[in-house]
């Protein structure tokens, strides 16, 4: 589903990733692992379009994602859980989550819209583009006017989906979202991931913060959100042993470069993983 | 007693406008942080177009006209000017802002003249016998007011109204926010950032011109006619907190109907009217000194 292959990012002059390559099949569980500043966020950021790689190609689903802007990626069906949650955190619980849900109603239809066309000479690149600038408007709005009942419906089953897996988010839809408890922030910010019924969802150290209880409570979601609706998850991790009990397969990452990648039983069986990772 | 009042009025009605105007550089400050010192002149110039149009059309068909013209301009400052100095320290961004200050000032005055001109209130409207609008005062118990002053406050709550519902009740104006408060955040949830910023400034300018119409009757339309009031602006801004829409319009109240006051009240060996900028700054300063963010303001804390 997700292909990552060989990319190389930076921060300015500093080198993060050196060349990463990892897979993601669909419908499983995948977890990134490493040590603090390994660059686990970096390769997140660099598949969802925050961070543009120097080098490397990403697929998502048979087409390339490295060119495209994070607002066109999210689009494509991709929800990327930030590190430290980034909530709306002034917005109330509802108000956050209609955002999730905000690429349904906008026109960001990456996919069909700005389409790259790599087969066309750079005049017919031209061309393609004017085309859609100048009819761009008009199909927005009728597309908007036809589906707008469809996506209110979509809306609404995502919401009760949500609730479902997080009830008290469902008590505290007015609060003030900064004024949740570490955990509740936490269910509120993969609440908000999964109001775009993402088919891919990418969660950055979703322990960060919080109580052992808390954290093994979240992790039970996730792969519950795996199981029952099929959605598949990258998940970047300090927290190696919970990870590896829910992922299907492992990479480990050091210092840029991925040093490790098998099955999560191998990891957790491999000697080189217990010493550094799961503290044996 | 009764001139109490009539000034209290009078107050209230100014007041409003530069409200309106505090709250157009609100708008923009709060999603790009950016002070914008040539808010006021950008009024200026769209109501001195709207008084070309006047020349060939009615009030209510340059109103809305004007409006859609100012959006586009604000639009296009923003794309052009704004864009490119993203980013940069906030002084540059600033200089940008007052180089377009004097750049507008300099563009109305070599296309329309330094020659003041007198700009019409909005015409007399009557719906199912009862007046709105237009020239002459509506007697209201303990004082008269001017139906133009009516006029701004009936058009400065029914914009407050507007704005208020487009922000809180629209998926645009939700994504606005959203925009303001956490950029990488938004972009993460699908949103253009870069379109919020543009649909900011449209809007700002639309509320700033709206300003414009309203004040040019009270003081004549001529190039430099919003400098007064972009300061009046400014103090409301800072005085109700920057980050704060409600406070930009509480702040204009404020300074509309103390300027008027202080004006009337002041004795002669005092200065009188003279001494309505002073002691309005003054009661600003005092204000911040209490509360230094302003009256609505939130504290200065910001997690980065």
């Amino acid at each position: 589903m997700l292909k990552v292959e060989d990319i190389v990012a930076a921060y300015g002059p500093i080198v993060a990733l050196h060349g990463v390559s990892l897979e993601v099949p669909e419908g499983s569980i995948v977890t990134v692992l490493g040590a603090n500043g390994a660059g686990k966020s970096t390769t997140l950021r660099a598949i969802t379009g925050l961070l543009r790689p120097k080098s490397g190609t990403i697929e998502f689903e048979g087409s390339r994602i490295d060119r495209l802007s994070a607002e066109e990626i999210v689009s494509l069906g991709m929800s990327h859980i930030p590190e430290g949650r980034q909530l709306f955190s002034e917005l109330t619980v509802l108000e956050n989550l209609r955002l999730g849900a905000y690429s349904r109603f906008s026109g960001t239809d990456g996919g069909s819209r700005l389409a790259q066309r790599e087969d066309l000479s750079p005049l017919g690149r031209l061309q393609h583009k004017l085309f859609h600038a100048a009819t761009g408007g008009i199909r927005d709005v009728a597309r908007g006017i036809r589906g707008y009942r469809q996506r209110r419906q979509d809306f609404e089953a995502a919401l009760n989906q949500v609730f479902d897996y997080f009830p008290i988010l469902a008590e505290r839809k007015k609060q003030i979202a900064g004024t949740l408890s570490g955990g509740e922030q936490q269910m509120l910010a993969i609440g908000r991931g999964l109001m775009a019924s993402p088919r891919l969802l990418l969660l950055d150290e979703p322990s960060m913060g919080l109580a052992p209880m808390v954290t093994r409570e979240i992790f039970e979601i996730i792969r519950a959100i795996n199981k029952s609706q099929g959605v598949t998850i990258l998940v970047v991790e300090q927290n190696a042993n919970l990870a590896l009990e829910i992922a299907h397969y492992g990479y480990v990452l050091e210092t840029g470069r991925i040093a490790l990648a098998d099955t999560s039983e191998n990891l957790r069986k491999s000697e080189a993983v217990q010493r550094s990772y799961l503290g044996q | 007693m009764e001139e109490f009042w009539q000034q209290v009025v009078t107050g209230i009605a100014t007041g409003s406008v530069y409200g309106l105007l505090a709250l157009a550089i609100v708008l923009i400050y709060r999603s790009t942080s950016v002070l914008n010192f040539a808010q006021g002149e950008m009024a200026m110039l769209t109501t001195f177009v709207a008084w070309s149009i006047l020349q060939w059309g009615e009030y209510w068909v340059m109103f809305p006209l004007v409006l859609v013209i100012a959006a586009g301009m604000g639009a296009f400052i923003e794309r052009v000017i704004i864009r490119p100095v993203e980013g940069a320290p906030v002084l540059n961004i600033i200089i940008v802002t007052l180089g377009m200050f004097a750049i507008l000032n300099n563009v109305a005055t070599w296309r329309w003249g330094g020659i003041p001109k007198g700009f019409p209130a909005p015409p007399e409207i009557e719906v199912t016998g009862i007046r709105f609008m237009g020239e002459g005062a509506l007697d209201i118990g303990p004082t008269v007011v001017s139906y133009h002053d009516l006029t701004i406050l009936v058009f400065a709550v029914a914009i407050m109204v507007a704005l208020y519902v487009f922000f809180q009740y629209t998926p645009l104006g939700l994504a606005m926010r959203a925009t303001a408060q956490n950029p990488v955040a938004s972009r993460l949830m699908g949103i253009r950032v870069g379109r919020m910023l543009t649909v900011g400034w449209a809007l700002s300018a639309t509320v700033g011109a709206v300003a414009g119409l309203l004040i040019a009757p009270l003081i004549l339309l001529q190039p430099p006619m919003m400098m007064g009031v972009l300061l009046f602006a400014f103090a409301a801004a800072v005085l109700g907190g920057l980050d704060s829409p409600v406070g930009a319009v509480v702040g204009g109240l404020i300074i509309g109907v103390s300027e008027n006051l202080v004006g009337t009240y002041t004795p002669k060996e005092w200065l009188g009217p003279d001494m309505k900028l002073t002691v309005t700054l003054l009661i600003i300063v005092v204000v911040l000194l209490i509360r230094p963010t302003g009256i609505f303001g939130r504290r200065a804390m910001r997690r980065v």
